[in-house]
């Protein structure tokens, strides 16, 4: 009876031991079938994108991430903004220095790109349009001038194309309002004593 | 007797060309240079500052207003540069003055510049006038404004002190703050700084409390 199976189990080994006679095309046949099957670049990337995987974020960059995406939010909400009429906006006169002691030097600014000149005019200047224009910056449309002011409140306006008087939408309006173009006020001094 | 008469032309002559400001000549038509020169002696005879009397008429010269609307302007502000100076006292600054005159014409009270004046002494009021003019005109109520500037100064703040309210109620108020809250929470903040560099609570404002020892939390068991 072992003889019987030694003799089978022989015989089936020689057969597998036996060199497989292959068709010469069968290696191209393959190589194609597998080149249909696999997807394209393209395939890929877009598997890439919406195929959903599992990622590991600590809590601590999890809320970092978050307040970044909040703040590119925001910053991109006040880009698209409003302007008001005639593509003007106005920084606040700022004080950019102090000189002699009791005097400092002012920045004014002014956004308006379309205008042609700008002047500020106030109480420091004897309201005259022509003494203090302000420069345009290379790129146009911002306007500015620094001027040396002495200490205490100062009213004053600008005057777009000589003609558009315009308060400075940044800085409070002075109160009092006695010719019908309301003017803006700045206190310079108050850092030295 | 010749001598006297011509050197009594010369006086009058010189009193003339002082009445008249060199920034005003011929600029004017005769009524309004009349009423302008009028109003500008009256204000030197009652020891007010011309200066704001004159930056008025050039302002409206150069607003193009009529001379019947610049002289009415020159009559408020007259009045109320006459005003300030009875509240702030014949000894004021000139800046004082033209502070307190705006003040006046924001709605501030005279007994609020007396006040004010009586606690700052010769610190100088320019600046916290001008920035209870600057509160007022920021949409902070008067009185709101005029209690605020008071307590500082009761408290010795200075004009720094001054100037840092306002930029702080102006920024508040462009973050949304109601103007009125503002005022008086950064009031509230100047005056506690004040206290931590040793000038003392003003009235009405009572000190900081000190910090309360935290609860402790019994551990588990």
């Amino acid at each position: 009876m072992h003889d019987d199976h030694d003799e089978l189990i022989g015989r089936v080994v020689d057969e597998l031991r036996a060199p497989v006679a292959l068709d010469p095309a069968f290696d191209a046949r393959v190589m194609a079938a597998v080149r249909q099957a696999a997807p394209g670049r393209w395939r890929l990337a877009l598997r890439w994108w919406i195929e959903p995987r599992p990622f590991r974020l600590s809590p601590l960059t999890g809320l970092a991430a978050a307040a970044a995406l909040a703040g590119l939010v925001v910053l991109g909400a006040r880009a698209f903004e409003p302007r008001p009429a005639g593509g003007a906006a106005t920084a606040p006169a700022i004080i950019v220095a102090s000189t002699a002691p009791g005097s400092e030097v002012v920045q004014f600014v002014l956004v308006a790109p379309q205008a042609s000149t700008v002047a500020v005019v106030g109480d420091f200047n004897d309201w005259d349009p022509g003494r203090t224009p302000l420069q345009a910056t290379a790129g146009g449309g911002v306007w500015s001038v620094n001027l040396p002011l002495r200490a205490g409140p100062h009213q004053y306006a600008f005057v777009v194309d000589g003609k558009d008087w315009r308060p400075d939408p940044a800085a409070p309006r002075a109160v009092t309002d006695d010719f019908g173009a309301p003017n803006s006020v700045i206190i310079v001094g108050g850092k030295s004593t | 007797m010749r001598h006297f008469l011509l050197f009594g032309l010369a006086l009058a002559s010189a009193g003339a060309l002082q009445a008249q400001d060199p920034r005003l000549e011929g600029r004017l038509d005769p009524t309004t240079q009349a009423a302008v020169t009028g109003l500008l002696d009256s204000a030197r005879a009652a020891g007010l500052p011309t200066e704001p009397i004159v930056d008025k008429v050039l302002e409206g010269m150069t607003k193009r207003a009529s001379p019947d609307r610049i002289v009415a302007a020159l009559r408020t502000l007259s009045t109320a540069l006459r005003s300030a100076r009875v509240a702030l006292g014949p000894g004021a600054p000139e800046g004082d003055v033209i502070a307190g005159a705006s003040a006046l014409r924001a709605g501030a009270k005279p007994e609020t510049l007396e006040r004010i004046s009586g606690v700052r002494g010769k610190a100088g009021l320019s600046v916290p006038l001008a920035v209870l003019s600057d509160l007022v005109a920021r949409g902070v109520p008067v009185d709101t404004a005029a209690t605020v500037i008071v307590h500082l100064a009761q408290g010795g703040a200075t004009d720094a002190d001054y100037t840092g309210l306002e930029r702080g109620v102006a920024r508040d108020i462009g973050a949304g703050a109601p103007p009125g809250a503002a005022a008086a929470i950064r009031a509230r903040v100047a005056v506690t700084e004040g206290q931590s560099n040793g000038n003392g609570p003003p009235p009405g404002i009572p000190p900081k409390s000190p910090k309360e020892p935290r609860a402790k939390i019994p551990a588990r068991p």
